[in-house]
Order: C-alpha cells, then structure tokens, then sequence
C-alpha cells in the first residue's frame, strides 16, 4: 500500500484543486435548493433595490441641493431701479458678512433667458417691453448657522424687497429626504432579518438534503472547514444574484426616470441633470449592493450552519 | 478489570490481539493500531454500558469482535472512530487519544482508517467511481491523483467493470465491495468494518470476507464486527466477545462451541 494518508502540500495545483471543487460543491448545492433559491434571491432582490434607491436618492438630493448653490449664500432682490453697487460695501460691513456680489439685472436676464435656451436676448426684451428682473447681491454668510439671522438683518433695509436663502429650500428638501430615510430605514431593517430568515432556511433546506454525503465526509476525514465552506458560498452565491439583479432594477429604473425628465420643459431637463450620479457614485452604489448582498448571503447561511461548525 | 481470555492461537500468531499491560513499553504502545484502557461507556436510555475495558489490538491485526445484538459492538466501533466519547478511560488510535480530538485533528485521524457500514453509506445519486472518489474529493486529492488511485481501487474489490455503475444497480455484496473500496481508496492502517456481511448472504459474505483477509496480508489492520459465526469460522483470526459490557478474547473450542449452539 502507498503511504497512509495523503497530505496536501501548498502548490499552485492543490489550491486550483481545492477551488474548483469548493465552486463545483457550491453550485451542486443550488441546484439542490431548486425553487427556495429563488425565494431567496427575489427577497435579497427586494431588499437591495429598496436600499439601492433609498441610497442613490440621498446622494441626488445631496447632489442636487449643491448644484442648486452655497448653503451659506443669501440672495437679496432690491426694489425695481435701484442699483445693487450702492448697497455693496453697506452690506460688506455687517456682521457675519465674508463676502458681497452683485449681480446687475441685466446679467441676470441674460442668465434667465440662457438658462431658457432663449437666444433671442432683445426679442424677448421687447416681448416683454422692458428686463423684468432687478438688481439682486449674493451675500456669502461666515457659517450657516447665521444665515438666517444675517437674512433677517437684510431684509429690514428699505432698499430690500425679499432675500431668499438655500436654508430655506434644502430644510423642505432635508425634511422631505429624512423622512423617506427613516422609513427606508425601517423598511430594510425588516427585509433584512427576512432576507436573514429565507437565506436560512433554503441554506438549512440544502444541508438537510445532502445529510447523506455530509456523514460520509465526515467520516472519511473531510474538515468541517470543507464541509460547510460550499454552504456559505452558497449563501454568498444567493445574496451577489440578489444583489445583480437589483443593480438592473435600479439603472433601469434611473434610465426610466432619465428618459421621463428628458422629454419635459427645460426647468425639468435640467433637474435630470441634477439626479444624475457623479462616476464615483457610479461604481460606489452597485459595489456597495454587491457588498451587502454578499454579507446577507454570508450572515444568512452562516446562521444555518453555525450550529454543526461549532459543535 | 476485565479478564481477557487469550487464545493460543493468537498468542503463536506474529499479529495478536492481547491484554494490555505485561511487559509494556512506549515502543509496544506505539505498535498497537487501537489501545482501550478502563473504557467505559454508559447509555441510560437503553441499559446498554461498557464497563471499564482494556483491550488492544496490535498493528497488522486481524481481529473479530462477536457478541449479541446490542452488546455495543457499534458503539465500540464508533469510540475507535470517534463518534462517540468514553464517559472514562482512553481510546488510543495510532497512540491518539481519540477522545482528546476534535475539529481537525479528529478528521486528520479519520484519514488514517477505514470505515465499512451494514448499510454501505454509498450516496445513491452517485456512480460507484464517484462514491469512491469522494473520500480522496473531500480531503482535497488533486484529480489525476484521484484517478491513478481508483482503478486499482477498484481492481482490489472486483467492481473494475462497475465503476459508472449507481449503487442501485449493484447487488447487495458488489455495494459492500464498493464501500470496502471507499474505505480504503485513502490508504489507511486500519480498517474497521461494523458487520459488514449483516445485509449479505453466504457467498457474498465470503467474497467481502476474502477481501478483508487480502487487505490485512497487505498490512492492514482488520477489525471486524460480527454476529455470524459461520464467518468467524471462515475467517481463522481470533476473535473477541463483548457480553454484559466486558470484551474478552474467545478460544477457538469456544467459537465452534457458540457455532454449534447458534
């Protein structure tokens, strides 16, 4: 007889050997889980969607509240025929002031009708009969906890007809975001512990089926490490379909909601714009899905496995 | 402790059974394949219990080990092969302490012996050469490896034309052959089989006897757990009794004594 037992040296052959039969191994598992994988990656689908759209909104909203502007400037409209280069170093001297621009009436229409994608600047002055707008001043408070404050100050000069401020606009926004968060929040909490339950159970479900081969394993002397490592890539194998299948959800639905916008009056265009994700967030929001999905899959099949691993 | 009647047989044989104790040395522990001492196991559901035994089995053995349906033959087997723990004592395999192994280290043991089931253990999803594979599969053998063992594997237990054969389509004796081969495909000094022959008839039982003898003239450690006494007969090895919880050597006068009243 060779020698008595076969011990595995570390060679390049034995790992790709090991590997294969950990792949061969995790993928005769999921077909011995049959119609509860399926269970398995909709709910981890469900969950990853959820929680990819409620990440990708907080991102828009973030994103879009810094395209709309500074959260430290303060627009001040002054009443119509004044000129805002009288007011400039009168501001410039109150307090909490870092800085004051002013921005004439006439390029601010100029701005509006670009903004339009109206070409015709003197046509549509004459439309009109004369520039609407008036002389406004972009006032850069030193923090934002004086914004409103400063805003407040401003407004008490005669020459003033109303400011306007991103506070004002980004607390509805923050509001509105919070609230969907929260509840987002507690939508994939709940996913997540079914997510957690279903994984469980389809993992549970393939161990009892192949009880058979797992004695056997064992008493020829297969570790437990062998044993079980297939039931946790399984686990994992569940959560990264799971999670796949949601990035196509999520860029469909973007792609959707793109097209949607596309189609809508300029002030819309631009606000698809503003949902757009920067390339970071691109590759950062299927990769953090993916990640999750994997540590679902992970903790799930682990939980099913935990009680034989450590006995 | 237990009186252990040894057969003179076995004491003239170069490979004996015996009592353990006179003469010991740490070179004679090391030889011994199994080394039981004050092993008691106790089962409160069923009565059943093994009350303080010492017993070893030396390397290159071939030994039989009868006793009446739930003396503990089994659950002596399976102590060897650590699926159970004594309640006291030491279960020595190789000069382990099987009771002290867990985890990895009792696999690592495992690798070391061969396991044969009444039942066969053989998975019915799976061909004959995939059900033999899988020991070598499962401890991580890369394949061409796996090949150049499983032919003569094969060759050894007669099931060279069965290889792509499901166990299904075997007869009973041809599975046991087949799990015999399981259990040696990884090589092992010791072999234990849990009444191998319990599902067989006479022929069968022969031809799986007949392997046994061939593996043990290879070196083998053989330990077999039997109540046919027929096959002990057949066997010419010596045979131990275990009976209200004692494991005692039996004399030959004694086997055909049992044979005639059985």
């Amino acid at each position: 007889m060779r020698s008595p037992n076969f011990i595995p040296s570390f060679s390049l052959k034995v790992a790709l050997t090991q590997l294969k039969y950990l792949l061969q191994e995790t993928l005769r598992g999921l077909r011995r889980g049959g119609w509860m994988n399926w269970a398995a990656i909709s709910t981890v689908t469900v969950l990853l969607f959820l929680f990819g759209i409620s990440l990708q909104t907080s991102w828009q909203v973030n994103g879009l509240l810094n395209k709309m502007g500074s959260q430290l400037e303060i627009s001040v409209y002054l009443k119509p025929n004044l000129s805002g280069d009288t007011l400039k170093d009168k501001f410039g001297q109150l307090p909490n002031v870092a800085s004051v621009q002013v921005i004439p009436r006439d390029d601010a229409w100029k701005k509006l009708l670009s903004d339009l994608d109206a070409t015709d600047l003197q046509g549509a002055t004459d439309a009109l009969g004369q520039n609407p707008l008036v002389d406004a001043l972009k006032v850069q408070s030193l923090s934002v906890e004086k914004v409103p404050r400063l805003a407040q100050v401003l407004t008490s000069f005669p020459e003033v007809d109303h400011v306007s401020y991103l506070n004002e606009v980004m607390q509805n926004l923050l509001h509105l975001n919070r609230g969907i968060t929260q509840m987002g929040w507690f939508v994939i909490g709940l996913l997540t512990l079914t997510a957690l339950a279903v994984i469980n159970t389809t993992i549970r479900l393939i161990v009892v089926t192949r009880h058979q081969e797992i004695e056997v394993m064992q008493l020829v002397g297969a570790t437990k490490t062998w044993i079980y490592l297939p039931f946790l890539l399984q686990g994992v194998a569940l959560g990264l379909l799971g999670g796949g299948i949601a990035i196509g959800f999520i860029a469909a639905a973007r792609q959707f909601m793109h097209q949607m916008l596309i189609a809508q009056p300029t002030f819309l265009k631009s606000l698809a714009q503003g949902l757009q994700l920067s390339p970071l967030q691109a590759i950062l929001l299927p990769l953090t899905l993916m990640v999750f999905g994997s540590f679902i899959g992970l903790t799930g099949s682990f939980l099913a496995v935990r009680r034989f691993i450590v006995r | 402790m237990n009186q252990i009647l040894l057969p003179q047989s076995a004491i003239e044989s170069p490979h004996h059974s015996h009592l353990e104790g006179v003469g010991s040395s740490v070179s004679a522990a090391l030889s011994y394949a199994i080394h039981l001492r004050g092993v008691t196991k106790t089962y409160q559901e069923t009565g059943f219990n093994l009350r303080n035994v010492n017993f070893v089995v030396k390397q290159g053995d071939f030994l039989f080990i009868t006793g009446p349906s739930g003396s503990g033959k089994s659950t002596l087997m399976k102590l060897v092969y650590g699926a159970e723990r004594p309640d006291f004592g030491e279960v020595r395999v190789g000069g382990q302490n099987v009771a002290n192994l867990s985890g990895n280290r009792l696999s690592m043991l495992r690798r070391r012996l061969g396991v044969v089931f009444q039942d066969y253990k053989l998975i019915p999803r799976w061909t004959i050469a995939e059900n033999v594979a899988f020991v070598l599969r499962s401890q991580g053998v890369p394949q061409d490896e796996i090949q150049r063992r499983l032919a003569p594997t094969l060759k050894l237990v007669g099931l060279q034309n069965k290889a792509d054969c499901f166990p299904t389509q075997l007869s009973g004796g041809e599975q046991q052959r087949a799990s015999i081969a399981r259990a040696i495909v990884g090589s092992p000094r010791l072999l234990l089989a849990d009444e191998p022959t319990g599902n067989l008839d006479q022929d069968n039982s022969l031809q799986v006897l007949s392997i046994l003898k061939k593996l043990n003239s290879l070196g083998i450690t053989v330990v077999v757990t039997t109540h046919d006494l027929h096959l002990i007969r057949m066997g010419k090895a010596p045979v131990a009794k275990l009976q209200d919880g004692q494991l005692k050597m039996v004399a030959p006068t004694e086997t055909e004594r049992m044979e005639t009243e059985q």
